[in-house]
């Protein structure tokens, strides 16, 4: 009679992923160094240390938005969570990207404890990837943008409303892609990687 | 020419102003001297010639366009569109062209009579505003589809542009509500399809489309129309007598679907007389029994129960033990609320008569011939009571609980003797005493209401075919198709015919739909009747109160007395995109709607109720926690009776409780609840129900989960949502029990052993078993809940053999097992003496194999035949199994989605041969169960069979790969390269070993070695250390550079799409090697760009490979 056993294991693994995304957006925020440390206190999540935002309106930014992603990622019309960092004149930087898949047609039941097992292994190499990252210039900000399989039609849910276009400017070219970690298990398939302008390349 | 030309048509397009400007002013003239010089050809002299000369030619252009209509509504009307509106300038245009207007390009002070415009900016707005200040009336273009859809030039003050009239900058909020540009098409349609039934014959797909939208609007007025038809006896709900808040919504009422037999409407009283009575026996003994439709006299016969009133001294929920059922008992509001359901019963053909044969009845209600009428009896509550007390008919009398005139009961309602000492409803008694002492003061009389009601619904529904009860003593007809001449007549033959009847008066309203016959009521009362007719509406409106429209309440009162507005004609000048701004779409629709007196209700359309429960806020006090206790079972079983009797069940319960505000004090109402904070807690269930002890079970969890303290509680509600309909539930609540009941029955079987396990490992190891394969079990429910009858048998068996646990049931009691064993009809003990040796017995070997459907690894591929015989195949399902049969072993891909929905009905097939049988899967099986199936196989495949899974002769190998041959991909090895990573191992590895190139051999001499991880990264990874012998060779051949390409690129193919993060270590390894190998940087290079291909498919981007 308990809730969750109401739940489908979809609704179940986006429960978790929503929560584990909560946690690796902040800790993106936190290796970039947007922020003093200070403005983080270690906590522990699934056994690995994470952070956790002290200050209350980014904790909640960051809360609000991936939680209300929740039905969308249930239905599994999200296809990519981008946590983008861009200079002041909104040109982007570095995104992080988390690209989801899931297969809404798998029907039996999923253990929360594996799909944390999972999962835990992307908190720990995000922890290790700084040297992937670009150094930010100051004065930057950062987003968490989500893309759409399709658009949720406006009007369906309130949530749909509350959706706002982002600002941020496109990228003439391709980005590059250093991927950081890739998850595929049933029903759940999550990468994490980075996207850098293409200009870099002349670096290389 | 053309330059002017040119410049005119860009100004057009352009900034008005600009050109307005120009006109204005005086360089105008030189500019245009300017203009003139330059083209000596023009045939006007400055632009103020030309433009007259362009202005006379469109002129003509729309006269000629112009159609003569029948209808010219805007005639006089000129419109000038001033930047981007929504619809077009050209579709304003056209509207003008047909419906009589006239539409002027250019803007002219002279000519134009209204600008249109949907927005202005900040800096054309103050333009505006001066350049208009001779007062042309600024307009949304919808003040023209408004006008067109209701077929006569409406009044534009109420489409005035906000800005204007409020003289600010656009709010963000504007912009956000014009994006859903839905709710301007909203209007527009539903204006459209109200004109449609005039000019057609009505279609039916006008009326639904019609009906469609009128249900937004009836949602949202029902709930609180339905307060306030009880503010005709009561003007304030909330502290209403004895009997607090109890919400009217809470006994339900079904909405019937529509009869599917037609003739319902017009069947024979007789067949109608049969139904109620039928109803009737379904009824209680205690409750009246009377044939509505039969006789004009009534039978009534009355139980000689006794009236059971809570004895005065149990006030409380601390002195009385049967607090709850008392409370309901003498609460009106519980009356009203429950007589809904026991009139649905007694009427049942009236609601669902609605609808038959009468099909045009949206058409009509719209069209404006319908008759509503609206009955209401006069301050119910008192009139009845005092029926039989004729010498109180002008005295004042009020209906309450108590007569204590110091009381702090509350008047529940009063007569209009009273009422004209200022007597109101929800007035402490002591006040009503103080007003008029000498007030009578009578106690509830519920039986003779029941009597009272019952007669009047009987009286009303001879009269009427279409009733609509809206409350014990209120009701609307329909007397559109009655062939009743005159709706007046009839009104005031039923009145007749009630007071007759009842010894109460009534009074009605008779108008075109129910929201003017509600209105019309008001005028009636008491004792009379009024007929406000189309024509009147208007007038009768215009000076109308808002609040004596249904749905606005208190709260948008006071938000409308704020904007100036108090009267309905006032509230008429606001336009509707304006007030659902402010108000919200559904509201603003409404108001919009209700202030013209529109009404798309129709008579007889019930409301499904929503949630059905139960609220004590009065006398509720507790000691300790057993009082608390008790007083939520009492409250239980009183909302499973409610929903028993609405033959609902529900899924969401909500516990809600008034706490005591920590500062509040005693409530000046005796044993009121006072100033409380509302808590609230919910939970929902999986399937619905009534079940007293369920509901009990979930009271008493979710109170737990408040944490507070009982002294401080001052009120309980328990509301049941999510509401199914006992009937329709049925069939799966049926399947579930059975479910649960096997479910359990089978666990009692296995409990049994349980309990006399001997060592403790064994029980948990059972335990693990019963939880998966009940899990299992449910997982099936879900799949197949409708053709449920074959599942529940299968659930009540026992789990398969291949689940049960052979050391334990090898350590099991030999009476326990022999037991078990006739469970399984003695395969058990073939079963452990397999386990015991493996290849023992070929039979139970068998057996187990048929079992084994729940085992997901296991796939099997079935012979196509046989599956095409039994069942559809899906095209694309038979095309998979062609597919595989071509490629002799499946690809990983398809092979285990199909058999996961073949396993259900065929579990019972081997693989006919090795061709059928994944390789990658057998490997993974344990060993004894592997050396099973290759002993099931046809023999003349085991061998093949054992050399896939097992290290083979390089061979025999290249005959398992047997298939369709691509020579074009062939180098040297005859290898297939569509399925180079199918397979355990992989092809490539087996390929590779047989490889002349040392580097190949190394990698599939790797791969064997790491067992654990198989991924091509793991492999690279440990070729490191060997890195520099191999670097010796020098020898590259063409084909093993392809080969290990095309290995590559089909390893790219499988995991790009979930494991990036793979193909980046691999290349990043790769790309290591190449800078040191000859052969790596020949791999490298014909690979990347395929692989910057396949991301850029995928991911948009390239990969960034650092070495």
């Amino acid at each position: 009679m308990e809730r969750r056993e109401n739940q489908t294991p979809q609704g179940k693994i986006a429960g978790v992923l929503v929560e584990f995304l909560e946690i690796a957006i902040t800790s993106v925020v936190f290796l970039k160094g947007i922020y003093p440390s200070g403005a983080f206190e270690r906590r522990r999540y699934m056994n690995v240390v994470v952070q956790r935002a002290c200050h209350p309106q980014l904790r909640y930014y960051i809360h609000a938005t991936v939680s209300g992603l929740l039905p969308y990622i249930q239905k599994g019309m999200v296809e990519r969570l981008a946590v983008i960092f861009f200079n002041a004149h909104n040109v982007p930087l570095e995104k992080f990207v988390f690209k989801l898949a899931m297969d809404l047609s798998y029907g039996s039941a999923v253990e929360e404890v594996d799909l944390q097992f999972s999962l835990r292994s992307f908190m720990s190499k995000l922890s290790i990837s700084e040297s992937l990252t670009k150094k930010l210039p100051p004065d930057c900000r950062w987003e968490i943008t989500a893309y759409f399989r399709s658009i949720p039609e406006a009007g369906t849910s309130k949530e749909a409303d509350l959706w706002i276009p982002t600002d941020t400017k496109q990228w003439q070219q391709p980005p590059l892609i250093t991927p950081i970690k890739s998850m595929s298990s049933e029903p759940l398939c999550l990468q994490l990687y980075l996207e850098h302008p293409c200009l870099s390349e002349s670096l290389l | 020419m053309s330059l002017n030309s040119k410049r005119s048509s860009s100004n057009r397009s352009n900034d008005n102003n600009k050109r307005k400007k120009q006109k204005i002013t005086a360089n105008q003239k030189t500019l245009g001297v300017v203009w003139g010089s330059n083209s000596p050809k023009s045939p006007f002299s400055d632009v103020g010639s030309y433009m007259t000369e362009k202005n006379r030619k469109l002129h003509n252009q729309f006269n000629a366009e112009a159609t003569s209509h029948n209808n010219p509504i805007f005639a006089g009307v000129s419109i000038f569109v001033d930047g981007f509106t929504v619809p077009s300038s050209q579709e304003l245009r056209s509207y003008m062209l047909n419906y009589g207007g006239r539409f002027e390009n250019y803007f002219s002070r002279h000519r134009v009579t209204h600008i249109i415009c949907t927005n202005l900016p900040h800096s054309k707005l103050k333009n505006h505003l001066r350049a208009f200040s001779a007062g042309l009336p600024v307009v949304k273009p919808t003040w023209i589809l408004d006008s067109v859809a209701s077929n006569r030039l409406l009044t534009w003050a109420p489409y005035q542009l906000e800005q204007l009239s409020n003289n600010q900058q656009p709010k963000l909020s504007t912009f956000f509500l014009s994006r859903n540009s839905k709710s301007s098409e909203d209007t527009f349609t539903n204006a459209l399809c109200q004109v449609e039934p005039v000019i057609h014959d009505s279609s039916a797909s006008v009326g639904k489309s019609e009906d469609g939208h009128s249900s937004g609007v009836e949602k949202v007025v029902e709930p609180s129309s339905q307060i306030s038809m009880e503010a005709d006896d009561t003007v304030s709900e909330n502290t209403d007598a004895i009997m607090t808040d109890e919400q009217l919504t809470s006994v339900g009422v079904k909405c019937d679907e529509e009869d599917p037999a037609g003739g319902r409407n017009d069947a024979s009283k007789d067949e109608r007389n049969f139904q109620s009575e039928l109803e009737t026996n379904y009824q209680k003994p205690s409750t009246s029994v009377s044939s509505p439709c039969s006789d004009d006299q009534n039978v009534i016969e009355f139980p000689s129960s006794v009236s059971t009133r809570p004895s005065k001294q149990c006030h409380s929920t601390l002195s009385d033990p049967n607090f709850v059922e008392n409370y309901f008992k003498s609460s009106r509001l519980h009356f009203i609320g429950t007589w809904r359901s026991r009139y649905r019963k007694r009427f049942p053909i009236s609601s669902t008569g609605v609808d038959n044969g009468i099909s045009n009845i949206n058409t009509s209600s719209v069209s404006g011939n319908s008759a509503i009428i609206h009955v209401d009896m006069d301050c119910f509550f008192v009139s009845v009571v005092i029926r039989n007390h004729p010498e109180l008919l002008d005295k004042p009398v009020a209906v309450c609980h108590s007569n204590n005139s110091k009381g702090t009961a509350e008047v529940s309602s009063a007569n209009y003797p009273a009422r004209s000492y200022g007597i109101r409803a929800g007035m402490f008694v002591r006040d009503a005493k103080a007003l008029c002492p000498h007030l009578v003061i009578f106690p509830y009389n519920f039986e003779a209401y029941e009597e009272v009601a019952d007669q009047f619904y009987s009286i009303l529904h001879r009269h009427c075919n279409k009733v609509q009860a809206v409350s014990c003593d209120e009701a609307f007809l329909d007397v559109t198709h009655s062939n009743v001449e005159d709706p007046e007549l009839l009104a005031s033959s039923i009145r007749k015919e009630i007071y007759e009847t009842t010894g109460c008066t009534a009074s009605a309203g008779i108008a075109g739909n129910m929201l003017i016959a509600r209105i019309a009521t008001r005028t009636a009362k008491p004792n009379g009747q009024y007929h406000i007719s189309p024509e009147r509406v208007q007038n009768h409106l215009s000076q109308l109160p808002i609040n004596a429209l249904p749905g606005v309440g208190h709260v948008l009162q006071e938000k409308l007395k704020k904007q100036n507005v108090q009267t309905c004609g006032q509230l008429m000048m606001i336009s509707k995109v304006s007030l659902q701004n402010d108000y919200g779409m559904k509201t603003g629709e409404m108001l919009w709607n209700y202030s013209r007196g529109i009404d798309n209700r129709l008579v007889g359309d019930f409301q499904e109720c929503k949630s059905i429960g139960a609220d004590v806020n009065w006398g509720v006090r507790f000691k300790d926690m057993k009082d608390c206790e008790n007083f939520l079972t009492k409250l239980c079983k009183e909302v499973s009776l409610r929903l028993r009797s609405c033959g609902m069940q529900g899924r969401t319960f909500s516990l809600k409780i008034k706490k005591r505000r920590k500062d509040a004090d005693e409530p000046a109402k005796f044993m009121g609840c006072g100033d409380c904070e509302n808590l609230s807690h919910s939970v929902t269930i999986p399937v619905g129900t009534d079940n007293v002890e369920v509901l009990q079970r979930i009271a008493k969890q979710l109170f737990g989960s408040f944490y507070i303290d009982v002294k401080e509680i001052r009120g309980i509600g328990l509301h049941v949502s999510r509401l199914e309909n006992i009937e329709t539930s049925k069939q799966e609540k049926f399947n579930l029990k059975s479910w649960v009941t096997s479910g359990s029955a089978s666990m009692d079987k296995q409990k049994h052993p349980m309990s006399n396990g001997h060592d403790k490992q064994n029980m948990d190891g059972t335990s693990v078993h019963e939880c998966r394969d009940l899990r299992g079990s449910s997982v099936q429910m879900d799949n197949n809940i409708q053709n449920n009858q074959s599942s529940a048998d299968r659930i009540s068996t026992p789990p398969p053999l291949c689940h049960l646990d052979v050391e334990v049931i090898r350590n099991l009691p030999t009476e326990v097992f022999s037991e078990l064993n006739e469970i399984y009809g003695g395969k058990l003990v073939a079963y452990i003496t397999k386990g015991k040796s493996i290849s023992e017995s070929s039979s139970s070997l068998q057996n187990s194999l048929l079992e084994k459907e729940a085992i997901n690894k296991e796939e099997e591929l079935l012979d196509v035949e046989p599956i095409l015989q039994k069942r559809k195949l899906s095209e694309i399902e038979a095309m998979q199994h062609e597919a595989v049969e071509g490629g002799a072993v499946s690809d990983s891909g398809s092979g285990p989605s199909f058999n996961v929905k073949s396993s259900f009905e065929k579990d019972d097939l081997l693989p006919s041969s090795l061709s059928q049988v994944d390789g990658s899967v057998l490997r993974e099986l344990p060993e004894d169960l592997k050396a099973v199936i290759v002993l099931q196989l046809p023999a003349h495949r085991r061998q093949e069979i054992c050399s896939n899974v097992a290290v083979v002769p390089p061979s025999e190998n290249n005959q398992v790969s047997l298939g369709v041959k691509n020579s074009e991909n062939l180098g040297s090895n005859h290898v297939l390269n569509e399925c180079l990573w199918a397979g355990n191992p992989p092809k490539w590895v087996e390929e590779f070993k047989i490889s002349s190139c040392l580097i190949l051999k190394k990698l599939s001499e790797i791969y064997y070695r790491s067992e654990l991880t198989r991924t091509l990264s793991s492999v690279l990874h440990q070729i490191i250390s060997e890195f520099h012998q191999l670097n010796e060779v020098h020898q590259i051949s063409d084909d093993s550079v392809n080969i290990m390409c095309e290995v590559l690129k089909q390893y790219i193919k499988v995991k790009i799409g979930k494991d990036i993060e793979e193909i980046y270590v691999c290349f990043r390894l790769l790309k290591r090697f190449a800078a040191k190998s000859q052969f790596f940087l020949q791999v490298y290079n014909g690979v990347f760009p395929y692989l910057q291909e396949a991301v850029d498919d995928n991911y948009g981007g390239s990969l960034s490979i650092t070495p």
